[in-house]
């Protein structure tokens, strides 16, 4: 069924080629593995209801084996977020720490969930967690769309988004229930971040403008 | 009497006990709280103790750990069960390390910004808001943002987690996937249950009513759920001694019917004999039924156990009976001997009204009332139905030898000098203190679950059970000050480790005084509004965001101070309500303790604050309780040894018979201390009532055997009844001394060893079998 209406919402969103096969999707997912400790930077703009402008950071995100992984922020201030045992603790200078679980932040599970089985190139751990669509824009560049199977975590986000080119991956938009958006740019485009951005524009800087 | 004529009579009392039995079961209630079986506490600490023995809110908390699962799994089963319990009238308080701010009550959130500190340190200007507000930005966009984006326009300065923050308790275990953990992988939870801790039926349905819920729970299966907690001690003994104790009962009964058939070798004697027993046992619970609004489940226990001295009088009837002779006039020669006997042993189980305890005074009315209805039945009921023609026991062969061998043994006149000197020195060289006076000894718990219970607690930081930290004020609101007043010296004490954490109650809810104080802090609406859009300068919050947050200050403006009792109607307010007690026209406030480690230090600075606060040491308290009620006890049974003196001197009509009956009961009391004494048992209750019980059966012996008849085939059925009784009565508590529970084995041992020593000194000492 979730297979079903990830399905559906890609086919009238995503205006891409027609759907490729599990087995390509398996075939990219592997080809994206990478020892651990892998580390990339990211940039990422927030579009919230809650506010007029989007926020954005950047830093750098760091998959540190297993199910730990870590957020650096350096700029606007610095803060680091690390997940490790279902809990995330939040460091920033000169305030006390905070903990909380990893089931109340959804966002972070599926951060989790798809960056572990990216950057380990494990696609079958993708495929639990996961309802996948493959999309292939043209020759290098291709679009996985993941729904979250887990219904609790799919009430609070609706779908992420994995743009790549190659075996690089490019951009990662969270679209959550409530309309907020996160779109974060990795690696080299993470420097590209524009200073006011609009959802339009990264859309089409992740789509390779 | 006619043969229709004893049918009628059979069938009378028949009906009558059966009508009896109907009334009592419409009318008996059963209470299992222990506290009605403790001695009015005359120290005000041993006052507090009783009230607060499991109603103190470290006696009504249980350790819950479930294991077998994902860390994953089990934090969803922890999860589940937390939903389950909450909102349940049986538990006040259910914690398993996630806060839930659904717990606090949509009305009372307001109350916020009055009961957490903030504001004590900080206005609530633009400054302080913009601060606040620069860090939720940073909030929403780090990862933590979708579990703060709901709360942000109500609530931007947090203060709900500030709040969940105090609450949490201070030295709480390790949270893994947003539950509580120990290190052995077991998820961890609290529950506070209403019942109090040492009322097992109350605790077992509690306890009942947690299985039922995680048996309830989705993927529960292949989890186990482990508790731990002195309300599910309570529960675990008490199944356990009741169902050894009628394991035992079970074997013995059978055995002691078949001595008796053995020993009368009639089936209608022996169905005939137990009616005395039965009507005393009706009569004596119809009495409690009708004099006590409920009766104590040990109350029965020990009752049943102390009327075994009843069973007595029908053997006596059936082994004095002569060929051919009428029971009823074989009664009658009997009786003077068997008023006697019940008038002694009444007297001894009187002595448990003068205690002045409630379950032991139920326990005398019982025993008592059933003595002298098995004593009457016994004389003026049974032998009218008793079997016209039966075999004199006097001709049996080997009661003649036994007799013959019984006389001739040697009855030299210094035995009672050596046994008492005997008794005397062991006494004196007893290893080992004399009295128990910890009665958690007398039901001792496996060792792996004491030590998983010391496991948890630690893990949970669960507070002392001992020792409790109790203030005094004349109002619910004068304790919340008072605690408020103590804080600073608490925390310098938990600075210099003399204690890890005290738990007081203002730090649930403050007094009305602060939340006034915190209130005039506040601003006005107009001022707040200003603060906020001057914080708001350059920040890309949507406008008019916040109105939520304007309003509720303004509620908590204006409300009326938060007080104890209204708090304590919201779910989170149950654990202030535990801590709040109104006695008498006092109010307290009980603070829990946790890790105590320098009692002294502890003590002194309480002893600086003079009467206000005070240390209470349960477990102090509940011994020198226990032996102020053994002096009670003492006291009454010199009074009682004193008039069965009397008595008994009366009914022989000589102070020389009533010595020979006397001193080999006095005799074998003391000996049976003294070789419990020197095997290093330390005297407990259960030890007195049972040497008491022993005292009461050695009394009938030496009675019937200080009796001379002259006639050789008397005594020999004098011996035969004697027999009959003593092997039925080591039979049933020999039974008891082997099992494994202490107050089983303490009642057991004492009677077994307490018949033997009875049976054997009156024979020995029996005046006038020198004389054959």
């Amino acid at each position: 069924m979730l297979v079903f209406l990830g399905g559906t919402m890609l086919s009238l969103c995503a205006n891409a080629s027609a759907p490729e096969d599990a087995a390509t999707a398996r075939v990219l997912v592997n080809s994206l593995g990478r020892p651990a400790p892998a580390r990339t930077a990211f940039a990422e703009a927030r579009f919230l209801k809650l506010l007029d402008q989007p926020l954005v950071v950047s830093g750098e995100l760091a998959w540190l084996g297993g199910d730990r992984l870590e957020r650096r922020v350096d700029h606007p201030n610095r803060e680091v977020s690390s997940i490790a045992d279902g809990e995330v603790t939040q460091q920033r200078e000169g305030r006390p720490p905070r903990r909380f679980s990893l089931k109340r932040a959804p966002q972070l599970q599926i951060m989790l969930d798809s960056f572990v089985a990216l950057l380990g190139g494990d696609s079958e751990r993708l495929e639990q967690a996961f309802a996948i669509q493959h999309t292939v824009n043209d020759t290098k560049r291709w679009t996985l769309t993941l729904t979250p199977r887990d219904p609790t975590l799919l009430r609070t986000v609706s779908r992420i988004e994995i743009d790549g080119q190659g075996n690089e991956p490019r951009c990662m938009r969270m679209q959550e229930t409530d309309g907020d958006l996160a779109i974060d740019l990795l690696g080299e485009l993470a420097a590209s971040m524009p200073v006011t951005p609009t959802r339009e524009a990264l859309v089409a800087l992740c789509h390779g403008g | 009497m006619q043969r229709r004529g004893r049918l009628l009579l059979l069938v009378l009392w028949l009906a009558t006990l059966a009508a009896l039995g109907w009334m009592v079961s419409q009318r008996l209630r059963i209470s299992t709280d222990l506290r009605s079986f403790m001695p009015a506490p005359t120290t005000p600490d041993q006052r507090l103790l009783m009230e607060q023995v499991g109603e103190g809110p470290g006696s009504r908390l249980l350790l819950l750990a479930i294991a077998g699962k994902s860390d994953e799994q089990l934090a969803t089963l922890s999860q589940g069960l937390v939903a389950a319990l909450r909102g349940d009238p049986r538990y006040s308080q259910v914690l398993n390390g996630s806060f839930d701010i659904a717990s606090l009550d949509d009305r009372l959130l307001p109350y916020r910004y009055l009961l957490s500190p903030t504001l004590d340190t900080q206005r609530m200007d633009a400054a302080f808001l913009r601060d606040e507000l620069q860090q939720r930005l940073e909030d929403l966009s780090s990862p933590a943002a979708s579990l703060l984006k709901g709360l942000l326009p109500r609530d931007p300065t947090l203060e709900v987690l500030k709040l969940a923050e105090r609450w949490t308790p201070p030295t709480s275990p390790e949270v893994r996937n947003g539950v509580w953990f120990s290190a052995q992988h077991e998820a961890l939870l609290l529950v506070q249950t209403q019942a109090p801790g040492f009322d097992p039926d109350a605790q077992s349905i509690a306890i009942d009513g947690i299985r039922r819920a995680f048996d309830a729970l989705p993927g529960h299966q292949g989890a186990t759920l482990a508790l731990s907690g002195p309300g599910y001690f309570s529960v675990l003994v008490n199944a356990q001694t009741r169902a050894q104790a009628e394991w035992i009962g079970r074997i013995s009964t059978v055995g002691f019917v078949l001595l008796l058939l053995l020993a009368y070798r009639s089936v209608s004697s022996l169905l005939l004999s137990a009616l005395p027993i039965a009507s005393a046992a009706l009569v004596g619970i119809a009495a409690l039924v009708w004099l006590f609004p409920e009766v104590h489940g040990i109350t029965l226990a020990f009752g049943f156990t102390l009327l075994g001295v009843a069973q007595e009088y029908p053997i006596r009837v059936l082994s004095h009976r002569r060929a051919g002779e009428d029971a009823v006039q074989s009664v009658r020669d009997l009786w003077p001997l068997l008023l006697t006997a019940i008038a002694s042993a009444c007297i001894a189980y009187a002595a448990f009204y003068a205690s002045g305890v409630n379950g032991l005074r139920q326990l005398a009315v019982f025993t008592v009332t059933g003595l002298l209805v098995a004593g009457f039945s016994t004389r003026y009921l049974l032998p009218y139905l008793l079997p016209e023609r039966v075999r004199d026991v006097a001709d049996m062969r080997w009661l003649v030898a036994t007799r013959r061998f019984v006389d001739a043994l040697p009855r030299p006149r210094w035995i009672p000098l050596l046994v008492a000197l005997a008794t005397v020195l062991m006494l004196v060289f007893a290893q080992g203190p004399f009295w128990q006076n910890d009665l958690s000894a007398l039901t001792p718990l496996p060792r792996d679950l004491l030590q998983r219970d010391a496991r948890l607690r630690e893990a949970l930081g669960a507070p002392d059970v001992r020792y409790l930290l109790v203030l005094a004020s004349s109002s619910d609101e004068g304790v919340l000050e008072l605690s408020e007043r103590i804080e600073p010296a608490i925390a310098a004490l938990v600075a210099r480790h003399v204690v890890d954490t005290v738990e007081l109650p203002s730090r649930y809810l403050p007094s009305a005084a602060v939340q006034r104080e915190r209130q005039q802090k506040l601003p006005a609406r107009d001022a707040l509004q200003q603060a906020l859009d001057e914080a708001l300068q350059g920040m890309p919050f949507k406008p008019g965001l916040f109105a939520p947050f304007v309003d509720d200050v303004q509620r908590a403006r204006e409300s009326p101070p938060l007080t104890p009792a209204r708090f304590a109607a919201s779910p989170l307010g149950q654990r202030l309500a535990a801590m709040l007690v109104q006695r008498d026209d006092q109010w307290l406030g009980l603070a829990t303790l946790s890790g105590l480690h320098d009692v002294a230090a502890m003590q002194a600075w309480v002893k600086e604050n003079g009467g206000a606060v005070r240390l209470l040491d349960l477990k102090d308290a509940a011994e020198s309780l226990v032996a102020d009620y053994r002096a009670r006890i003492l006291h009454a049974l010199l009074a009682a040894a004193v008039l069965l003196v009397l008595v008994i001197s009366f009914a022989l009509r000589s102070v020389r018979r009533a010595w020979h009956v006397l001193a080999p009961m006095t005799l074998a009391t003391f000996l049976v201390l003294a070789v419990e004494r020197m095997a290093g048992v330390e005297i407990s209750l259960f030890h007195l009532v049972a040497l008491i019980l022993a005292a009461g059966l050695g009394l009938h012996y030496a009675l019937f055997f200080e009796r001379d008849t002259g006639d050789a085939a008397e005594q020999r059925r004098t011996l035969h009844a004697t027999l009959v009784c003593v092997l039925s009565a080591l039979l049933v508590f020999g039974m008891l001394a082997w099992s494994s529970i202490p107050v089983l084995r303490a009642i057991g041992l004492t009677v077994s060893l307490g018949v033997a020593f009875h049976f054997c000194l009156s024979i020995l000492m029996a005046p006038h079998a020198r004389k054959d």
